[in-house]
């Protein structure tokens, strides 16, 4: 007869929990009042979704850092936290745009919304542990709620993109539980502090398998990340996805990953295995300067903006390679008002969005589509190039600072070829932003068209949506010395 | 209402203004926008003099902090205003002219497509020009200084479907960038001289620094401050400036913003104090701008480009007194040459708008008896302007030959001598060819008519002060004594003040006999000789200044410019460029089947990416078994 095991409850922390649970909640609740009450009108879950969101939010401001829970597998450090605001935020300001003044297909479903906040949960139990196991159970309820969300924009690209994004994303995570595999034979734990300690003290050696686990890990989270080589997702999971949803992928799941990096990284890189300096090295060259690249040449601005989202992506994993606090704590007001900024340049593609019909037969957002927009619709047409003009990091708006204090960290812990690299991209990056500038303001506009497709899919709640994104992003040198010192604080007290 | 909020109120009214008309900014013309806008600003004024009475009563100077600004390392840049009494001298003359300027726009742009978009710019300028003068360090003072140029930008090219307008618009803006450079640097030398930006701490440790960086952060200073003021060589915009509107060229061009450079000399005055070698060089430049600037205005037909260059001679006269270290007569001049030369352009601006936007005074005459109003209240001006007492101009112009008398410039003081001549000549030349003599205009089919009454009313306080400014001399020194050395003069001079001012008023008066009497005889109109004279080509062509820019600097620029694009641009820059749009082109062919979405293809990537890592990893890590084998293969 086995014993009967106890475990008393305060023993499980459960406020490490309760942020998750609250998003886990409001989607069987969603679900639940679907199950009661069908053909419930769109705006009752979107106001449900960000009530919930908002409840999750406050949670996590209420969480006390430094604590373990369920088991200790749950890890609420600074970094969780922040983390958690992030994708919280980011999660916030995204699910208004359900509000398009069109109908689409998918919002007609409950279930998007219960799968937006399953995928919440998801990506806040990444972030929140630093248990591979859980890690992996996180990312793959975050994946395949993603993968559903994407499919159920309902048109061909989406299948397309979603069975893509699908199948690259199994081959993804059977690299993760590969690297877990071999992370949890050389040491016997799945936790990563352990790992760390048992690495140590067997001095890292064999190396091989230290390297292969990492090279496994490091295509796995690469992958979600959108780095070169593992980006060919990217382009066509942008395209086909809804420009709202291909904003939000643009964010919150390179959020998610990108912690995860942090936490299995730094402490790599920082025992002094110096080849996985290299390789990072390498990576964040390639990624930022080949995406850039390929941004110049393509022909549809959602595809443009992927390509420039990968070399952003190549641009926050600097920080990890460079690894100090300084550039931490820099790299989470990089997120902060990138996800600003990125959301205002997808949204505008969002509201100029029609239904069921491409303008152009092969790309929906064509620049032609752009061309004399200031003539036909000025304020939409100052606020695309905005948001343009700061993707490209021009002084003073938000992207800028987040740029100037990502160099200055390089430059300041020694990686002074980094920083000219970076800043050199950045100079190429703006070609391709003033690409779209040019049309809408310098060229004429094409015959026959007469402006109205603008804002075709625009409602009030996405106005008040793209005026909150450029409200920051023009404002950002007010907000950004407070969201510095908030990220130095989380960054600094969980110690990376 | 505590000072702070005062001051809020003083800086955020004209902002919130430029806002709610802008919201308007598209439709068509509202008059509320003008009245609420004229109410804001007003506002502005009104809470601007409560600041001066706080001030009056010797309750000690406005500082408030708003926050941290920048905070990047060790620069700290609070951001910060202060109200003392310069400042706040400064505020009431910018405050009311704004206000007299706004309410007569309602009037002067009423037919205007633009009406709403005008007074939101307006307003957004009255925020930038007090930012400007109301910021407690350099920097913000850089930041209303570069708003006052955006406004200005906007505002002269107001009309902007006129060529011309576009034209002048982005000379003064490029211009100013030039000297805007100057000024940066000027900053930069201060913050690492002193590590700080902020006035009170540099200025207290401004005798700490080398005396050769002292000099170079002057003289960058005031390469800012003559691109703003328009002083040669940089003066060029200001007559092309006349493109904007008239309330434009009252506001900006005339009391405000072309002052703002005479605000950052007697701003820094404790810098400038030690560094009397600059002090004397601005005085000089400042003297021959004066005198330069009224030979040009002696000549010209257009009534604004008359009053544009005696603008350019009175900031002259201006950068005299604060170049020599009378700053508070400096001050003293630009507070009443605001009052007389807002009136002035107000005045030219029912003028043009009564002739149907003609600006050429020879096609005018005899106006006084259409608009008798109108004729008065510029008469009025030009008397201040001429310097004939007892009108405001009088004082502060006399106070500056004073002092360039006083500090023996003899030089100084005699060109600045002849140029009351000349000032008092050309503008009663404008006066008499305007309002008297011949009516002209009928020739030329105008129906002029007086302006409605609330422009006539918004003049008549300028016009007030333009006449009673001058008496409140002591008060004035009194006020600002506070926070600007006062000028002392010699005994010597203090025994000479009262054949100085008869000396001044008789050439004063002389000019102004002349140029009633030529109209008398001749109607204003030049003889043939003087006309055939290289003195007056040179004045009438501004002295070939425009053609010398467009032959030295724009042509060669243009023919460089078109030499690095043929050859450099072309044949280098873009072949290569093209050579790797070209290759990444064919790449993108080549690699089609990789975007255009074959999924296992994508698989194979993403593998082959990481058995490429993978392999790198397996070669460093046994790079020196593997170094072996390659040894003894080559064995």
């Amino acid at each position: 007869m086995l014993e009967a095991v106890n475990i008393s409850f305060e023993s499980l922390n459960m406020a490490t929990l309760t942020p998750m649970l609250v998003a886990i909640v409001g989607a069987l609740a969603i679900l639940t009042i679907d199950l009661f009450k069908e053909e419930m009108d769109k705006t009752l879950y979107i106001v449900l979704t960000i009530l919930f969101l908002v409840a999750d939010l406050s949670t996590v401001l209420g969480q006390t850092m430094g604590e373990r829970g369920f088991f200790d597998v749950m890890l609420i450090d600074g970094l969780a936290i922040l983390a958690q605001i992030v994708l919280l935020i980011g999660s916030i300001i995204f699910i208004p745009l359900a509000f398009s003044s069109q109908r689409f297909h998918e919002y007609r479903y409950p279930e998007f919304f219960a799968l937006f906040l399953f995928m919440t949960a998801g990506f806040q139990f990444m972030v929140a542990t630093d248990n591979l196991i859980l890690i992996f159970v996180g990312l793959e309820t975050a994946s395949l709620a993603l993968y559903t969300l994407i499919v159920l924009h309902n048109k061909d690209k989406s299948f397309e993109a979603a069975i893509k994004y699908f199948t690259m994303g199994a081959l993804a995570a059977g690299f993760f539980a590969f690297s877990g595999m071999i992370f949890y034979g050389l040491t016997g734990s799945v936790e990563l502090f352990k790992i760390f300690e048992v690495l140590e003290a067997r001095n890292f050696e064999p190396m091989i398998l230290i390297l292969t686990a990492s090279v496994f890990m490091l295509a796995s989270f690469g992958f979600k990340m959108a780095i070169v080589p593992f980006h060919t997702w990217g382009p066509d999971v942008y395209e086909g996805s809804s420009a709202a949803l291909a904003g939000y992928i643009s964010i919150v799941p390179k959020v998610a990953a990108f912690v995860v990096i942090m936490r299995i990284f730094e402490g790599l890189i920082a025992s002094g295995i110096v080849w996985i300096e290299y390789i990072f090295y390498a990576i964040v060259v390639l990624t930022m300067t080949l995406a850039n690249i390929w941004a110049l040449v393509q022909k549809d601005v959602k595809r443009m903006l992927a390509y420039s989202s990968i070399s952003h992506a190549g641009f926050v994993m600097a920080a990890i390679m460079i690894g100090t606090t300084q550039a931490n704590s820099a790299i989470f007001v990089y997120w902060i008002l990138f996800s600003f900024t990125n959301l205002g340049a997808f949204a505008m593609l969002w509201v100029s969005h029609k239904k069921d019909s491409n303008y152009h037969e092969r790309f929906d957002h064509p620049f032609e589509k752009f061309s004399g927009m200031v003539k036909m619709s000025p304020l939409s047409a100052v606020l695309m190039g905005l948001f343009m003009l700061t993707l490209a990091g021009i002084p003073p708006f938000s992207i800028f600072w987040g740029k100037l204090y990502l160099v200055s960290s390089a430059v300041n812990a020694g990686y002074l070829v980094l920083a000219v690299i970076m800043v050199l991209n950045s100079a190429i990056a703006a070609y391709y932003y003033a690409k779209l500038i040019v049309y809408m303001f310098m060229k004429e506009p094409e015959t026959g068209v007469d402006g109205s497709v603008y804002m075709m899919n625009a409602s009030i709640s996405l106005k008040v949506m793209l005026g909150i994104a450029a409200f920051f992003t023009a404002l950002s040198i007010f907000i950004v010395n407070p969201v510095l010192e908030l990220s130095d604080f989380f960054i600094y007290s969980s110690g990376f | 209402m505590s000072e702070e909020t005062l001051l809020y109120i003083a800086l955020f009214s004209p902002i919130v203004s430029s806002l709610f008309a802008a919201l308007f900014g598209t439709v068509p013309k509202r008059v509320f926008v003008g009245v609420v806008t004229s109410g804001l600003i007003g506002l502005s004024f009104l809470s601007s003099l409560a600041l001066f009475i706080h001030l009056q009563s010797g309750s000690g100077v406005v500082h408030v902090q708003m926050f941290d600004w920048i905070m990047a390392g060790d620069f700290s840049v609070p951001f910060g205003f202060l109200v003392d009494e310069v400042t706040v001298t400064m505020m009431l003359v910018v405050s009311l002219v704004s206000t007299a300027v706004h309410i007569y726009s309602i009037g002067y742009m009423e037919h205007d497509k633009g009406f709403n978009r005008f007074f939101s710019y307006l307003s957004a300028f009255v925020f930038s020009m007090m930012f400007l003068v109301m910021s407690d360090n350099f920097l913000g003072l850089f930041i209303g200084w570069e708003g006052v140029g955006l406004c200005s930008w906007l505002l002269i090219g107001f009309w902007y479907h006129k060529h011309s307008a576009g034209w002048a618009a982005n000379e003064a803006f490029i211009m100013n960038r030039i000297a805007d450079l100057g000024m940066l640097l000027g900053i930069f030398l201060i913050y690492w001289t002193y590590g700080s930006v902020q006035y009170d701490v540099v200025f207290s440790a401004v005798s700490e620094a080398d005396g050769e960086i002292l000099t170079w952060i002057a003289i960058f200073l005031f390469i800012g401050a003559m691109g703003k003021s328009a002083q040669f060589p940089l003066h060029t915009w200001l007559a092309d400036a006349m493109e904007g509107p008239t309330p434009v060229s009252a506001l900006i061009h005339a009391a405000t913003m072309v002052t703002a450079g005479v605000y950052l000399v007697i701003r820094a005055n404790e810098l400038f104090a030690l560094t009397p070698e600059v002090g004397l060089f601005i005085a000089s430049l400042g003297a021959f701008v004066a005198m330069f600037a009224a030979t040009m205005a002696l000549v010209n037909r257009d009534i604004k480009r008359i009053i544009a260059y005696s603008t350019l001679s009175q900031l002259g006269y201006m950068f005299v007194a604060a170049g020599l270290g009378a700053y508070w007569i400096a001050l003293f001049h630009l507070v009443t040459h605001a009052f007389f030369k807002a009136l002035l352009f107000l005045g030219a601006g029912n003028v043009m708008h009564a002739m149907n936007d003609e600006l050429n005074i020879m096609k005018m005459g005899g106006m006084r008896k259409v608009m008798g109003w109108t004729a008065i209240l510029m008469l009025l001006a030009s008397l201040a302007l001429a310097g004939i007492y007892p009108f405001a101009g009088f004082f502060s112009k006399d106070k500056i030959l004073e002092v360039a008398f006083d500090g023996h410039y003899y030089i100084l003081w005699a060109t600045l001598w002849i140029t009351a001549g000349l000032t008092a000549f050309y503008s009663f030349r404008v006066v008499m060819l305007v309002f008297f003599g011949k009516e002209r205009y009928k020739d030329f089919g105008f129906h002029p008519h007086e302006a409605h009454d609330y422009m006539i009313w918004a003049m008549v306080p300028l016009a007030v002060l333009a006449v009673i400014a001058g008496f409140f001399e002591h008060q004035f020194v009194a006020f600002v004594s506070n926070v600007l050395p006062v000028y002392e003069f010699s005994e010597h001079t203090h025994h000479m003040v009262g054949q100085l001012i008869l000396v001044t008023s008789a050439i004063a008066i002389t000019g102004i006999a002349i140029a009633v009497f030529s109209n008398m005889f001749r109607e204003g109109v030049f003889s043939s000789a003087f006309r055939n004279t290289i003195l007056f080509k040179l004045f009438d062509n501004q002295y070939y200044i425009p053609k010398i820019y467009e032959e030295v600097i724009t042509k060669p620029y243009m023919e460089l410019s078109k030499v690095f694009w043929e050859k450099v641009d072309m044949k280098i820059v873009d072949a290569s460029v093209d050579g790797i749009a070209n290759i990444l082109r064919s790449t993108g062919e080549n690699t089609r089947g990789m975007q255009s979405g074959n999924l296992s293809y994508m698989l194979r990537w993403m593998a082959g990416g990481m058995m490429l890592i993978l392999l790198f990893a397996i070669v460093y890590t046994y790079s020196d078994v593997l170094l072996n084998i390659l040894q003894g293969v080559a064995k």
